[in-house]
């Protein structure tokens, strides 16, 4: 008997434009999650990168006839071209990029949105022209406090725009940019072609994708995704409550946080000798240690740290260890930053499950 | 093993060419929902706007369920008064907090952009 075509689509693998072997979270809207053995590279592999998107996709993306605009409270409102940004000092920065939902999928009880497990997370080096070089020439007025990003993203039904602000102090940063080229270069589709917000060591929605509007605002743009969407209760709430966004702040930096990448979750060995490694990173802040427990928690050993690092850059880590006997072991690891936070054992539930950050546990057999 | 014949081929390829300029959504056909007599128009009115693994992900208790379809409503996914009682009762049914996670498909390799 002959298979419906629609029986057929359904069953075709996910292609996806230069991106191999993700997890598909979501096929459209676009939701791509890195899985944990592609944290083996300090910097990611474009193919190896997460996506996030809200919306759909631009249908079209032209680099000759794409424009972005810079208004609001500035003295000289600008048009500027692709070409514009190209000869603007360019810079370079190294950026852990995390979707601030990474980990929502370990939040109990469950929380809704995309769930994401250890890879909604990469590492890579963003160029382009510094924000603030391009609102120094708009000339930001005093009443300028806030700096509002809108992308070319299609908006479905009456879905807000994805639109989001960054606060003046951190849109004037050195290390924000105006984002262009990913890993050497052009910025892929997927990740925001042709330039993007780089707002480093802060959530992935900070660095609004496909960016055509910068406007300068005189307080933090009020709508859907900066308020009730993305903000965090000021203090802990009963798991379940809803969001007071009265008591309740934006989700801007990234907490500390490591992840183990291998042995993965109910891995088998048949070797006693076991490498046990990760990444670790901690947004505006440095990584200085990660910590392993090979016994559920009781003792902990500290892990070397890679050479490769950069400010708001993970730092990759591993532990070498030798199984003293076959048997069931709970391996965990623990971040300590540059601030003096240290990844908790246990998170407070959130009502969206952002930044979660709890010490990473991964359960695995030795056998003989 | 089925056979098909030389004909059926034809048909068959005709029909993807008709159907050619949908194949990039096709590629992205998600799996159904589960049966109940309300799926076919949960289908219609989430899927307009997002695919169905964004519903077989989630774990969420009756109350969740019931804010998740109320701001869906409100961003524009057509579902009949009538019908948002039976929309609720059908997610969560289907995707109740206890149920296992959904096991994800990887992505196949792709043209380069």
């Amino acid at each position: 008997m002959m298979r419906p075509l629609l029986g057929w689509a359904a069953d075709l693998p996910v292609q996806v434009s230069g991106k191999d072997g993700m997890i598909v979270r979501s096929a459209r809207f676009l939701d791509l999650e890195m899985p944990p053995e592609y944290f083996s590279s300090w910097t990611t592999p474009i193919p190896h990168f997460f996506v996030r998107n809200h919306m759909h996709e631009p249908s079209t993306l032209d680099a000759d006839t794409w424009q972005l605009t810079v208004s609001g409270e500035v003295d000289k409102p600008l048009t500027l071209k692709l070409s514009d940004l190209a000869r603007l000092e360019q810079h370079s920065v190294t950026n852990t990029l995390e979707c601030a939902g990474n980990g929502r999928a370990f939040h109990s009880p469950h929380v809704p949105g995309v769930q994401w497990q250890k890879g909604a997370v990469g590492n890579a080096r963003f160029g382009g022209p510094r924000l603030r070089d391009v609102l120094n020439r708009a000339g930001v007025k005093d009443s300028g406090k806030h700096v509002m990003f809108r992308g070319l993203d299609e908006v479905p039904g009456k879905v807000p725009p994805f639109i989001r602000s960054i606060p003046i102090e951190k849109a004037t940063d050195e290390d924000t940019l105006i984002a262009t080229h990913m890993n050497g270069a052009a910025l892929p589709r997927h990740n925001g072609f042709p330039a993007r917000a780089l707002v480093p060591g802060w959530i992935g929605a900070a660095s609004c994708k496909w960016l055509t509007e910068i406007k300068v605002l005189d307080k933090e743009f009020d709508g859907n995704f900066m308020k009730p969407g993305y903000r965090m209760p000021n203090h802990p709430v009963k798991p379940g409550d809803p969001l007071n966004v009265d008591d309740s702040h934006p989700v801007a930096a990234l907490q500390v946080k490591s992840v183990i990448s291998a042995p993965t979750d109910e891995w088998v060995s048949s070797s006693r000798s076991i490498s046990i490694h990760g990444a670790a990173w901690a947004g505006e802040a440095d990584i200085v240690k990660v910590d392993v427990s090979v016994d559920s928690g009781t003792t902990w050993h500290a892990a070397q740290l890679g050479h490769e690092r950069a400010k708001y850059a993970w730092r990759l880590w591993n532990f070498k260890w030798k199984a003293p006997h076959a048997g069931d072991f709970t391996l965990m690891s623990r971040a300590t930053d540059s601030q003096g936070r240290v990844q908790p054992l246990t998170v407070d539930w959130n009502p969206s499950g952002y930044l979660y950050n709890a010490v990473d546990k991964v359960k695995i057999h030795v056998q003989g | 093993m089925c056979k098909v014949s030389g004909g059926q081929l034809v048909m068959v390829g005709l029909l993807v060419a008709s159907l050619s300029p949908l194949l990039p959504r096709l590629q992205a056909q998600s799996p159904d929902l589960p049966p109940g007599p309300i799926r076919d128009k949960v289908t219609t009115a989430c899927t307009e706007c997002h695919e169905s693994r964004i519903i077989l992900q989630q774990r969420l208790g009756k109350g969740a369920w019931t804010k998740e379809v109320d701001k869906m409503i409100k961003w524009g996914a057509v579902v009949d008064a009538a019908d948002r009682d039976a929309f609720i009762e059908y997610l969560s049914t289907n995707f109740p907090p206890d149920k296992p996670a959904e096991l994800m498909p990887r992505s196949a390799p792709g043209k380069r952009q």
